[in-house]
């Protein structure tokens, strides 16, 4: 009886035993999880808008994200390490985006995806500032971000399209309908805050710089996410303007074109909004009207390329929904990232920013079907940007005319120079 | 015991707990405790202040974030200035913000109930929408850029987080214990006077502009404190630190951890932050799963959580007949 001291219970033997059985069958069994165990996955964080109203934006970010992930996960991966992607819902705050990125980097990501606009893309940018964790800001257009050296450091990139290239295209393109048209007459009408100021601002200097004797004869500045056009539509109709600049965006502009429509506006002048051509907007508006000027901020039809078409396609099928400009930039951000990480060979941050630094990749969504990541200020060059005018059906934009790079950087670094940047 | 019922026990109890905080935060090393204790300290001190008007004197101000957000932005810009010292920029931001309390309160503290809680709300949208216009200055919607320099002084480098979790607990404790003698104080005794019968105290000869003035400046100054260690965590300041909905965070801790507690505010605050972080991590829809658990939480103690375990232990006293 002396054996049974623990009647019921194991007996270390029976433990000892269970676990040696245990390993082998792990070893033998299941010999990917053995010698998966020095294969971490590549971990990315990515905080980002997935709630509040500008969340269609951030969840096509997000999407976009995974999809693209999956792709190279599905292909091996880097030598059989798959991505891992940690998402998270920042709400549109500034702290919340910036506690989130210092929580992930926390929690041991080896890169951060910032899928935030300008304002917490910032906020995320002065974390990894100290941190020097590898930054791709996948959303901030505001310039300042690459073009102020003081604002530049080795780890952050940024992979979205930039203020003042959207700025120098609309200028230009604006300019030859000035020219052929005699539009000397013009009005704003813009968000009031400072992307809208700083992007109408920028547009009117370039409009001017080719076109010199146009007159802006009137401004009008509704507040963002206003839901009543109607004070600043009287303004335009009572303006007389032969051509009318908007930098007013989804929701906003859905509710100005409705509204502006109801007063036969688009007949009387030729309008110029900069951020029409998104799936956003396009597919909101209940009667499209004919002739408006937009640049393109996504089309699956421009660029022109059966990867872009492809890219829309499996996207519109695996989400039952449409891409946006935050789903290709996404999109780059994930093609460029696993360009850099085949290249190195690991996740080594300081390899990987000097493999992106001046990185050419192909892309669906480059105006010559690639697009760099510029070595002097780490940021996306090369990408198609064209302006065309509305139709009312697919693919809602025509006569897309693209946008010359070599005279983008031109300008762009005059206007670098200007503000003592260059 | 006599000798630690008054200032000094506070100050051993903040001793002690600021010890405990440091031990945790060096000896654990966790990223996520380093960072929980810097927003604790936070967000801790902006509800502690906020309660000293709303617990101590009765005034529910809509519009605390002000002090919030002025205390970031006027730390922010002196330091981006260059030539500040940390300790200097933090005293003149306080400063700053005592001044903005004083010239708000002096038009506020004049009415009472939801007619004080309107008119700083009223203000306070006032300055964000300053905020917001005044590009140049703040950097508009997109707030200060550029990020905010922090020279080390006296051995601190608030650079690193560990560094920057031990100085915002400091900040918190050091508040707490001054902030404790306020209410302490005849000053404080002539507040809870003025909450429960303001007539009776104005008959006692008793100035109820000024001991509500005093209040006012007293919980700004703090409030701008813990601004200026929120500026130091982000490394810049942005329009929501002074939007309505900060303000009504920092109400809500108060009513979670309780009015009539001390410390119910803290206990809020860290409850409300442990919450808030969890649930964004496994849940996108945050807003309906944080509202629910507060709602249940609220619903179900019908009051904050350390009032409700202090009557609970009272009360456990008085059936034992102690």
């Amino acid at each position: 009886m002396m054996l049974k001291t623990h009647p019921g219970g194991p007996s270390r033997r029976g433990i000892l035993m269970a676990s040696a059985g245990l390993g082998a069958v792990a070893v033998t069994g299941f010999p990917m999880i053995a010698s998966g165990q020095g294969r971490r996955p590549i971990r990315i964080g990515m905080p980002t808008i997935l709630s509040g109203r500008v969340a269609q934006l951030g969840i096509s970010s997000r999407d976009a994200v995974l999809m693209e992930v999956d792709k190279f996960n599905a292909e091996g991966g880097l030598d059989g390490r798959p991505i891992e992607m940690i998402i998270r819902d920042s709400r549109g705050v500034p702290a919340e985006a910036a506690r989130l990125a210092r929580e992930m980097i926390s929690d041991g990501v080896d890169i951060l995806f910032d899928g935030e606009p300008s304002s917490g893309g910032f906020a995320v940018h002065e974390v990894v500032r100290e941190t020097g964790t590898l930054t791709l800001h996948i959303n901030t257009e505001t310039s300042a971000m690459s073009a102020d050296p003081r604002q530049r450091f080795w780890n952050a990139f940024r992979v979205a399209r930039q203020g003042i290239h959207d700025s120098v295209a609309g200028g230009v393109y604006a300019a030859e309908i000035v020219k052929a048209r005699n539009l000397r007459r013009w009005m704003t009408i813009s968000p009031d805050y400072a992307y809208g100021r700083d992007t109408t601002a920028e547009f009117v200097e370039y409009l001017r710089y080719f076109t010199p004797d146009v007159q802006v004869v009137g401004e009008t500045w509704p507040k963002l996410f206003q839901p009543d056009y109607t004070e600043n539509v009287t303004r335009l109709a009572q303006g007389r303007p032969q051509a009318v600049y908007s930098c007013l965006w989804a929701g906003d502009l859905v509710a100005f074109v409705e509204q502006a429509a109801l007063y036969g506006l688009f007949s009387q002048s030729q309008y110029f909004a900069v951020n029409m051509a998104d799936y956003t907007t396009l597919k909101q508006i209940k009667q499209l009207p004919r002739g408006v000027h937009s640049g393109n901020r996504y089309l699956s039809s421009y660029p022109p390329q059966p990867a872009n078409a492809a890219f829309a396609r499996d996207y519109n099928r695996r989400f039952n929904n449409y891409p946006t400009n935050w789903a290709w930039q996404a999109a780059t951000a994930v093609h460029l990232t696993t360009a850099a990480l085949k290249k190195v060979g690991g996740t080594d941050p300081r390899q990987l920013a000097a493999a992106l630094k001046g990185l050419t990749i192909d892309s669906p969504f480059g105006a010559d079907g690639k697009v760099t990541m510029r070595a002097e200020d780490q940021t996306l060059v090369g990408y198609a940007i064209g302006w065309g005018t509305t139709i009312p059906t697919e693919p809602y934009v025509e006569g897309i005319q693209t946008a010359n790079w070599s005279q983008i950087f031109q300008l762009e670094q005059e206007w670098k120079k200007g503000k003592g940047w260059a | 015991m006599s000798r630690f019922s008054g200032w000094r026990g506070d100050v051993l109890v903040a001793l002690i707990a600021f010890s405990l905080v440091a031990a945790l935060s060096l000896g654990v090393g966790s990223h996520a405790l380093i960072d929980f204790i810097i927003r604790l300290g936070i967000f801790g001190l902006l509800a502690l202040s906020l309660n000293l008007l709303i617990g101590t004197a009765g005034l529910v101000s809509f519009g605390h974030a002000a002090f919030f957000g002025s205390g970031a932005y006027a730390f922010g810009l002196l330091m981006q200035s260059g030539g500040w010292s940390v300790p200097a920029a933090v005293l003149a931001a306080l400063t700053g913000s005592a001044l903005l309390a004083l010239v708000i309160g002096v038009l506020c503290v004049r009415l009472s109930e939801i007619y004080f809680a309107f008119l700083t709300l009223a203000f306070q949208m006032l300055i964000h929408s300053m905020v917001i216009s005044w590009v140049s200055l703040t950097g508009g919607d997109q707030g200060l850029m550029g990020g905010i320099p922090k020279p080390p002084f006296l051995g601190v480098e608030l650079a690193r987080p560990a560094h920057l979790a031990l100085f915002s607990a400091f900040c918190l404790a050091l508040s707490a214990v001054l902030l404790r003698q306020v209410i302490r104080s005849p000053f404080g005794v002539a507040l809870r006077m003025l909450r429960d019968n303001p007539q009776r105290a104005a008959f006692l000869g008793l100035s109820v502009f000024r001991y509500r003035l005093g209040a006012f400046v007293i919980a700004g100054t703090f409030a701008g404190l813990a601004g200026v260690l929120m500026a130091l965590y982000v490394s810049g300041a942005f329009p929501t630190f002074l939007y309505w909905t900060t303000s009504g965070e920092a109400l809500f801790m108060i009513m979670l951890g309780g009015i009539g507690t001390f410390l119910g505010p803290i206990l809020g605050a860290a409850v409300f932050l442990f919450l808030s972080d969890r649930i964004s991590g496994f849940t996108e829809h945050h807003g309906l799963f944080f509202g629910a658990i507060l709602l249940l939480l609220v619903l179900g103690l019908r009051k904050g959580m350390l009032d409700w375990a202090v009557d609970a232990w009272r009360a456990r006293g008085k059936g034992r007949g102690v």
